[in-house]
């Protein structure tokens, strides 16, 4: 017996033995069949409906522009580090940063074959002039900010701006260009629903959009001036559930709760990288429509009486981190951490109340962190004497509300928390929308000297260190004045599998790679 | 009291165990708050805590007693579920009864009316109207009402007909009786017990289908029911990748299913009662 249960122990052994080499060897032929057919990737992302992929037609958050963006290029680009040359291969200001000249790439093509040319450049910011896109970057204190563009030969073109500005490059370097063939007899953008509409010079061209299951098609444009594509296709497509989709194979990438993330830290086939915290949450006070806002006690007592700490323990799994009270994200180079801070303080709150009691309204999405975030805040701030009724609508509703200010508090999540700190003056500077996203959105019925001031004074400065130091002061009296919450910045997970693309990187400003242009591209080592 | 507990007791094993499951479910929704120890709005203990002496039955991402959360549903469940019955069996008995009583044309229009009611796909214009009026109890009643009535209007109406044709409606009719009084002294005591059993299978239905419309998130997000305590759980990032849905979602799943089950079996009792088939 004992004989017999050694030889088939041993079989056993020499059958696991080899089962594993053989895994061994699937495994590095996967890799290397995986690297070979690198030019056949297809990548399947989430999908969703945010809108057709052109500059009027996208819905105006992340996903829906960024989309809009790998059809479309711009004068310059975005990489880890900063601004870079893309279809302009260089640039200079002169004129005491009145005039921009850009140099322009030879042989880009749109996807209909036709050639780019600097009447496209100029047709483009004629035409945002007449009609400014979901995504503006050309408005400032709500005026046009290009005055002429001047064509000097094939290559080179002259843009002439209304004064100098440390945010002008970007604004015009991220502006998307149009082919002039295409829009010059569009009267209405918004209603111009053509398949033309998504013509663009971008690394990848426009094959499917179906509105109803939320899924898009882009194929890489094969006369693509720039970078070389490393994805072949990229496809969103309807999942149910994320998770359960990616477990299947059925997308390629994934962002997990810190609760479930073990199972793809264990895994060799793998890899996680960690969101910037550039997306967060805020809570807009209305000060137009209940002026009991605009009494700066009320509003402390509302910074002290929330529990942000809390939230990104439950709401966030401690995937994120609590922002600062000066908007700019604790994660951006320009960040002053020596500025007012507001931890959670009932007793504080309270004395800030002086006794009253107040009743607010907070509008809402119906997504779940948004509500167990109001609930939470429900919670806290009925013990110091603030009844807090929620008002939950669907994402496309709260956003509109929020830019129409149809509400009296609006809790409201979305990116752009690593751009230019411009957005302080976006915010806390202007009542006009200068921009169709909902990062740009103001503070209705607040005003505050001093921070106008430093806010228009921020962007005409030139001098980084200088520009700095404004932005430093100005986050103090952000801070000290709290006219709105900023609560908390995510800094969830992004899962793949490397050996099917390892390409997903990050802008310098951006929290999310799958939005980044340059994260389908052949990057140069 | 007195009818129902010998109803009670000629009732099969089966029954009797619902009237049983059904009461204990009613006596949670009424005592539901001073039957937890904790509140059902309020964080009580730490994130996604597991049953235990002190949890019951374990705590959601914020903290929140499920237990607690599950009394304070059972309240919001029953109060959804009788108002659309009871609004229901109204508009269903009142429609079929004159329907049936009067015939000719007002009967043509009103079953022409139902039919047009019945064809219409439930669940999406629900969910559109549920979308359109915002979401409430008051309105997660009316428009769940709206698509419950029709049924009981065709059962009713069809009865009446057949007591119509009785001689001894014919006769009252002939000697002058008024619709009040052949309604009292003919109608009701036969009509009484369907609507009855329509009654409690609209209840069981409007469990269903309120928890279906807070389940895609239209219910009322403030109101808690159990449609509701099941949408916050699977709305939780890979749910089914943790533990957390032992508890998380099994509670609120478990009671949805006992009170739907309890409510059907207690139907089917009735049914055998009267000799009637729904």
């Amino acid at each position: 017996m004992r004989r017999i249960l050694g030889i088939l122990l041993t079989l056993l052994i020499i059958m696991n033995i080899s089962a594993c080499s053989n895994s061994n060897d699937d495994t590095k032929a996967i890799a290397e069949e995986t690297v070979e057919s690198n030019n056949d990737i297809i990548i399947r992302l989430a999908g969703g409906d945010w809108g057709f992929p052109s500059p009027y037609l996208h819905y105006s958050r992340g996903p829906g522009g960024f989309k809009m963006y790998l059809l479309f290029d711009s004068l310059l680009e975005k990489d880890e580090n900063g601004i870079i040359p893309w279809i302009a291969s260089e640039w200079r200001i002169e004129n005491e940063g009145k005039d921009y000249i850009f140099t322009l790439n030879d042989n880009i093509l749109w996807h209909d074959g036709e050639k780019l040319t600097p009447e496209d450049i100029k047709f483009t910011f004629d035409y945002y002039k007449q009609h400014p896109p979901v995504w503006n970057s050309l408005n400032v204190n709500g005026k046009y900010i290009v005055k002429n563009v001047e064509i000097i030969d094939e290559t080179n073109l002259k843009i002439v701006v209304d004064s100098a500005n440390a945010t002008y490059l970007e604004r015009l370097g991220k502006a998307r260009i149009l082919p002039k063939h295409i829009w010059k007899d569009v009267k209405d953008p918004k209603k111009f629903h053509s398949e033309k509409a998504a013509i663009g010079c971008g690394p990848y061209r426009f094959v499917e959009y179906n509105r109803e299951q939320g899924a898009y098609k882009f194929e890489a444009f094969e006369n693509y001036w720039g970078p070389k594509q490393r994805v072949k296709a990229i496809e969103w497509v309807p999942v149910s559930d994320e998770i359960l989709a990616f477990e299947k194979g059925e997308i390629d990438t994934v962002s997990p709760s810190p609760d479930i993330i073990g199972r793809y830290e264990k895994d060799k086939g793998y890899a996680i990288k960690t969101n910037k915290g550039f997306w967060g949450y805020r809570l807009i006070f209305n000060m137009e429509k209940r002026s009991e806002l605009k009494n700066i006690n009320l509003r402390k007592a509302f910074a002290y009486g929330i529990d942000r700490e809390e939230m990104v323990d439950k709401v966030s799994r401690g995937a994120a981190i609590a922002a600062s009270m000066g908007y700019i994200s604790k994660e951006h180079i320009w960040y002053n951490d020596n500025i007012q801070k507001y931890s959670y303080e009932p007793e504080k709150a309270k004395k800030f109340l002086k006794g009253k009691s107040y009743s607010f309204e907070i509008l809402t999405g119906n997504k779940g962190a948004e509500i167990k975030i109001a609930e939470l805040i429900k919670m806290t701030l009925k013990d110091i004497g603030i009844e807090i009724k929620i008002k939950s609508v669907d994402m496309k509703t709260r956003d509109a509300a929020v830019k129409n200010k149809e509400f009296e508090i609006a809790l409201i999540g979305h990116g752009g928390w690593g751009s230019d700190p411009d957005s302080l003056r976006e915010i806390y500077g202007t009542d006009t929308q200068e921009d169709g996203s909902p990062s740009s959105n103001s503070l209705p019925g607040y005003y505050n000297e001093k921070i106008i001031e430093l806010s228009q004074k921020q962007m005409k400065e030139l001098d980084k260190d200088k520009r700095k130091e404004i932005i430093y002061r100005l986050q103090e009296l952000i801070a000290e004045e709290v006219p709105q919450i900023p609560l908390y910045n995510t800094r969830s997970y992004f899962v793949f599998r490397p050996l099917k693309y390892d390409g997903w990187m990050y802008t310098y400003d951006h929290h999310y790679p799958e939005h980044c242009k340059l994260s389908y591209l052949v990057r140069e080592k | 009291m007195k009818k129902i507990i010998i109803y009670i007791r000629s009732a099969s094993p089966i029954g009797k165990a619902a009237f049983l499951l059904l009461t204990a479910i009613i006596i949670l929704s009424i005592f539901g708050s001073q039957l937890s120890r904790y509140p059902h709005d309020l964080s009580s203990g730490k994130s996604l805590e597991a049953p235990s002496k002190d949890h019951k039955l374990g705590t959601d991402d914020l903290g929140i007693d499920l237990w607690a959360q599950i009394c304070n549903g059972a309240r919001i469940s029953m109060i959804i579920s009788l108002g659309v019955a009871t609004l229901a069996c109204g508009i269903g008995s009142f429609i079929g009864i004159i329907s049936g009583y009067k015939g000719g044309i007002i009967d043509y229009i009103l079953m022409r009316f139902t039919d047009m009611v019945i064809v219409l796909p439930q669940l999406p214009t629900m969910i559109v109207l549920g979308a359109f009026f915002g979401p409430s109890i008051k309105n997660i009643i009316i428009v769940l009402s709206l698509f419950s009535w029709t049924r009981i209007a065709r059962i009713t109406r069809a009865k009446l007909l057949t007591i119509m044709e009785q001689d001894y409606i014919k006769i009252a009719k002939g000697y002058g009786a008024s619709f009040k009084y052949i309604y009292l002294n003919h109608i009701q005591s036969q009509i009484l017990p369907i609507i009855v059993l329509c009654f409690i299978k609209t209840t069981g239905k409007a469990i269903v289908a309120e928890a279906s419309l807070s389940f895609l998130g239209l219910g009322d997000p403030t109101s808690k029911s159990w449609g509701l305590i099941l949408n916050r759980a699977m709305d939780f990032n890979g749910i089914y990748f943790t533990p957390y849905w032992k508890w998380w979602v099994a509670s609120p799943l478990i009671a949805i299913v006992l009170l739907v089950v309890s409510i059907s079996l207690i139907g089917r009792e009735l049914e055998n009662k009267y000799d009637f088939k729904m």
